[in-house]
């Protein structure tokens, strides 16, 4: 399991493009669907997911619906045209951070 | 594995008590722990085993919470949350305190109403003439004369100065004339109206005032004698609905004038309003050569980069060059000029700095520009200290509320903006109802200023200066309360250690009495314009102006003028009646020349006197209700009297007689072929009487010399000192006699005193406005001590209840409670005094008659200032006082 120290800034960047490939997703489905592609390496903690989430939603980045499903209600969160041109920005980011720490570790990432 | 019911009951509860309550994030955290459950007891597990799992993962109760936080934080992180909290906050506590927040609202929305009517009036003000494409370049030619104690400064040029600057001096690209030769009266068919702006102009005038010509070739209107350039109302009144271009007026009964332009009206913001222009080629006075008569407003329009001082200099030796040659010629060899000096005013100057002899239309002195933006000014800092006062009087009440909000963290800064929120809240509450209050009373002030504002709606910067008035207004007002209220200490709030509101006061006190040394400063101003214009209104005049009826314009009775004075005369309702145009009220008719002691030299310029020459008819006296103090009145028994003479005290003395004077002659020039003074002819009359000097224009000047002699033609207006005391009665009875006799011309009169009136009109609208603002400055200022009194009571409740156990009486208390701020509108009063005396004298000067102001006008303003400041105090306190003490001390 990756340290969450690791994650920590790139968890908007996780959530955006996960979104982006799924479409509309409620919180627990993220974090599974996260688990899921990381072979349980990465577990999103809820006490960072949903302030994320709603910081993401205040500044306009994805828009939500709920759907009530007997006693419990479901928050669906999706991108918003914005937020869809800001997942491209950011993986971009992320991946010349990438390239960029390689030169640093002296590693070469193939 | 699906949860049953029970089960997501039990989730709900569970985390309900855990705190998890937040809107927005609670159905969130319960879904995802459901599902999490769920997929949880997939492996086999017990509901309750699971739901323990998932909640470690959160860490439990802490975890949870914080998730919830950190949740709510990312939400709230927008500056726009921020100040929609501020103003949520704000509103609630405006709310809560409807009272204080009603009287703050109340003074700061009159007192931005005022400003904003000022603002108005004073642009307009600044924006006379401004509208002219040359504006920068037109010059008025002024001109100042003295000589043997006569000194003119008037706007009057020579005939012949427009021609010579224009052939003479290349700078000058164009130069128009204006002659007035007062009211026309103007007709198409039959019958005559009354027009008053008509004025003589040269065909040059479309080129230099850029006045928009609707029909007709503006550069060629002018050009032919008996040519005419109307406005777009008299288009309309005349010829509606037709083409006024090519068609005729007769003006004056005399005048075929043929419409040559159009153009539109005068905008409202110019120093003159014409609605006809008559062509100057049509006027034999405007080809006269000479340069001792001033009888034409000369306006120049100079080239782009002129040396104004220059062409000033050039003026001065066209005095020398060619002026006085005419004078020596006419007058004699020794004839000198004290001064005699032309000088140019740019006409952006015109309205806000220049009264002279001649001005078109009354200008606006700039420095009522000044004092009324001074006032305005002073309601609205009068309407912001109140604001401060309420605030500041009541943090003994918020102190608290800064207590805990500092225990909770809140920073000073967020506590500055929090109360800043509220001023600025309260201003733009207060700016919206200025601006619908300045629209309810923007007609009256346009009825009392004879202005036309409007209140710009259309334009953007109208919008941006209403935005940054409250912002400024909301800041000012904001900054002091906001800063005193945030600087309490928590610890020693909260232990109640903080002095209650009253205490410590001294910056509040200072407001006070800042706020009424203002009020009684105008008090006191208004009570002194209103006292001059009394003494005017009452002052000995030298003449009755009551019980006149003057009819004007006598010369479109044509032969029948004698006639209908007769057979109005016959009706038994008048007393006398006289014809002439030489009245004792402003805008009647003036001539002056030089006469002097027969016998005497007149080309010395001592034995020269400038008096006013006055052609009248034999019962002018007694019509007048003058008083002859020597000699005899003009008498049909005396036919001699044809070439007699009375003369007023100023001019005996300007004569220098003496002891026995009846009989004595003096001398003047009379007219040559061509109407230009004759040293050949000369003129003789003889003293019969003198009368009391008699105020004939406004009292801001000496009563100058005058002499009154019989006209062997009597024209100009019929007036009539009537018996009736039905006013109504008497008009309708010349005006029956007057349609008889002059069917189709415009039957006009005045009251004299009316007329007298209305010499004094600006002094009265003056009077008006300053009253207004005084009394509303009064107003707000005591709203203001009105809440700060309601304050104090409800303070000192409970000692107010201890004091009247002991004994004390309710006018005992009532004085303790007003003591404090009578003391400082007394001190008020003695500040106010000094500024106000030096003001008053300072309006004053230009009267050479004055009333006295003593200590009586002061005391007055300061005790009723005083008076109604207790009175407002009274109210509060005597109900504090009255109160029951059982009441008061029983809480708690």
């Amino acid at each position: 399991m990756h340290s969450p120290e690791l994650l920590k800034g790139t968890l908007q960047t996780i959530v955006l493009k996960v979104l982006k490939d799924h479409g509309r997703m409620y919180g627990y489905e993220i974090t599974q669907r996260v688990k899921e592609l990381s072979d349980d390496r990465i577990l999103l903690t809820e006490g960072a997911l949903y302030p994320a989430l709603h910081k993401l939603e205040a500044e306009g980045m994805l828009k939500t619906e709920t759907e009530n499903i007997g006693k419990r209600v479901r928050k669906y969160y999706s991108l918003t045209p914005q937020g869809r041109s800001l997942v491209k920005e950011r993986v971009n980011e992320f991946m010349e951070f990438i390239r960029t720490m390689g030169n640093v570790l002296q590693v070469n990432l193939g | 594995m699906k949860l049953t019911e029970d089960h997501i009951a039990y989730i709900i509860k569970d985390l309900n008590y855990r705190g998890i309550v937040a809107e927005g994030i609670q159905d969130e955290l319960i879904d995802h722990i459901c599902s999490a459950v769920e997929a949880e007891m997939e492996k086999e597990k017990r509901f309750i085993d699971a739901y323990h799992t998932i909640l470690r993962r959160f860490g439990h109760t802490a975890g949870l919470r914080e998730t919830q936080k950190q949740t709510i934080q990312s939400d709230h992180k927008k500056p726009k949350d921020m100040l929609k909290n501020y103003f949520t906050v704000a509103i609630r506590n405006l709310r809560k305190h409807s009272f204080y927040t009603f009287i703050n609202v109340a003074g700061l929305s009159v007192g931005l109403a005022i400003c904003f009517i000022i603002v108005l009036f004073v642009k307009n003000e600044m924006s006379y003439d401004k509208h002219f494409e040359h504006a920068e370049r037109i010059y008025r030619i002024n001109n100042e004369i003295k000589f043997g104690g006569n000194h003119y400064n008037m706007v009057y040029a020579p005939p012949v100065m427009a021609g010579t600057v224009v052939e003479e001096f290349p700078e000058v690209e164009a130069a128009i004339r204006f002659r007035q030769r007062g009211s026309y009266l103007v007709r198409r068919d039959v019958d005559n109206i009354k027009e008053d702006h008509v004025i003589w102009a040269d065909k040059d005038f479309f080129k230099v005032f850029s006045i928009p010509v609707i029909a007709g070739n503006s550069t060629t209107a002018l050009a032919e004698p008996n040519s005419i350039a109307i406005s777009k109302k008299i288009a309309d009144k005349y010829f509606p609905s037709e083409e006024a271009l090519g068609k005729t007026l007769i003006l004056d009964n005399q005048i075929n004038a043929k419409v040559t332009a159009v153009y539109e009206d005068m905008p409202a913001n110019t120093h003159f309003h014409f609605d006809i222009l008559i062509s100057m080629e049509g006027l034999d006075e405007a080809r006269r050569t000479v340069w001792y008569s001033n009888n034409f407003q000369t306006y120049l329009l100079l080239r782009e980069g002129t040396d104004v001082a220059q062409l000033e200099t050039k003026l001065s030796k066209l005095v020398t060059d060619r002026a006085m040659p005419q004078l020596k010629e006419v007058l004699g060899n020794d004839f000198t000029m004290e001064k005699f000096v032309f000088s140019l005013q740019p006409i952006l100057d015109v309205h806000t700095k220049s009264s002279l002899q001649g001005e078109f239309e009354p200008n606006f002195d700039i420095a009522y520009v000044y004092l009324f933006s001074a006032i305005a000014l002073f309601i609205l800092i009068i309407a912001c200290i109140n604001f401060m006062n309420l605030s500041t009087a009541r943090s003994a009440n918020r102190a608290k509320e800064v207590g805990i909000r500092k225990v909770m963290g809140s920073f000073r800064s967020h506590l500055v903006r929090q109360f800043l929120a509220e001023s600025v809240l309260l201003s733009a509450v207060s700016m919206a109802l200025a601006i619908g209050i300045a629209y309810l009373i923007l007609p009256l002030f346009n009825n009392l200023s004879s202005r036309q504002l409007v209140i710009p709606f259309g334009e953007p910067i109208f919008y941006l200066i209403v935005l940054g008035t409250f912002l400024l207004v909301g800041i000012l007002a904001g900054l002091y309360p906001s800063f005193f209220l945030s600087a309490f200490k928590p610890a020693s709030v909260l232990k109640g250690n903080v002095a209650l509101g009253m205490k410590s006061g001294f910056i509040r006190s200072a407001l006070v009495v800042f706020q009424f040394s203002v009020s009684i400063l105008l008090v006191i101003g208004t009570l002194a314009v209103y006292r001059q214009l009394n003494y005017i209104q009452n002052k000995k005049l030298g003449f009755n102006k009551d019980q006149v009826i003057v009819l004007e314009d006598a010369y479109a009775l044509g032969n029948n003028r004698t006639a209908f004075r007769d057979e109005v005369m016959r009706n038994g309702k008048m007393e006398s009646s006289t014809m002439t145009g030489y009245l004792p009220v402003s805008g009647s008719w003036r001539s002056d020349n030089p006469w002097w002691v027969e016998g005497r030299d007149p080309a010395v310029q001592e034995n020269l006197v400038s008096v006013q020459c006055w052609r009248v008819d034999y019962d002018y006296i007694k019509t007048m209700g003058m008083q002859i103090i020597n000699g005899r009145d003009f008498s049909l028994e005396f036919p001699s009297d044809s070439s007699a003479v009375i003369m007023n005290e100023a001019a005996l003395k300007a004569f220098g007689f003496k002891g026995e004077i009846i009989g004595s002659r003096i001398a003047t020039f009379g007219n040559g072929l061509g109407g230009e003074p004759d040293r050949n002819n000369l003129e003789t009359l003889n003293l019969i009487g003198v009368v009391e000097n008699f105020h004939f224009e406004s009292l801001k000047q000496n009563v100058a010399p005058v002499i009154l002699y019989l006209s062997d033609a009597p024209n100009g207006s019929i007036s009539f000192r009537f018996k009736s005391q039905n006013a109504k009665e008497v008009i309708e009875t010349v005006e029956a006699k007057w349609k008889e006799l002059a069917p189709g011309q415009p039957f006009s009169y005045f009251f004299l005193d009316e007329r007298f009136n209305s010499m004094y009109a600006s002094e009265t609208r003056l009077g008006k406005i300053i009253g207004i603002f005084s009394g509303l400055a009064i107003v707000i200022a005591c709203l203001g001590l009105f809440a700060l009194t309601a304050f104090t009571a409800e303070q000192r409740t409970k000692e107010i209840g201890i004091r009247k156990v002991l004994g004390a009486s309710v006018s005992s208390i009532v004085l303790l409670l007003s003591k404090e701020f009578g003391k400082l509108i007394a001190i008020a009063f003695v500040l106010a005094s000094p500024l106000a005396w030096y003001g008053i004298n300072w309006w004053l000067k230009d009267y050479t008659y004055k009333t006295e102001i003593g200590v009586g006008l002061f005391l007055f303003a300061g005790v009723g200032a005083f008076m109604v400041a207790w009175l407002t105090m009274s109210f509060q306190s005597f109900r504090a006082a009255s109160s029951d003490p059982v009441k008061s001390l029983r809480s708690e």
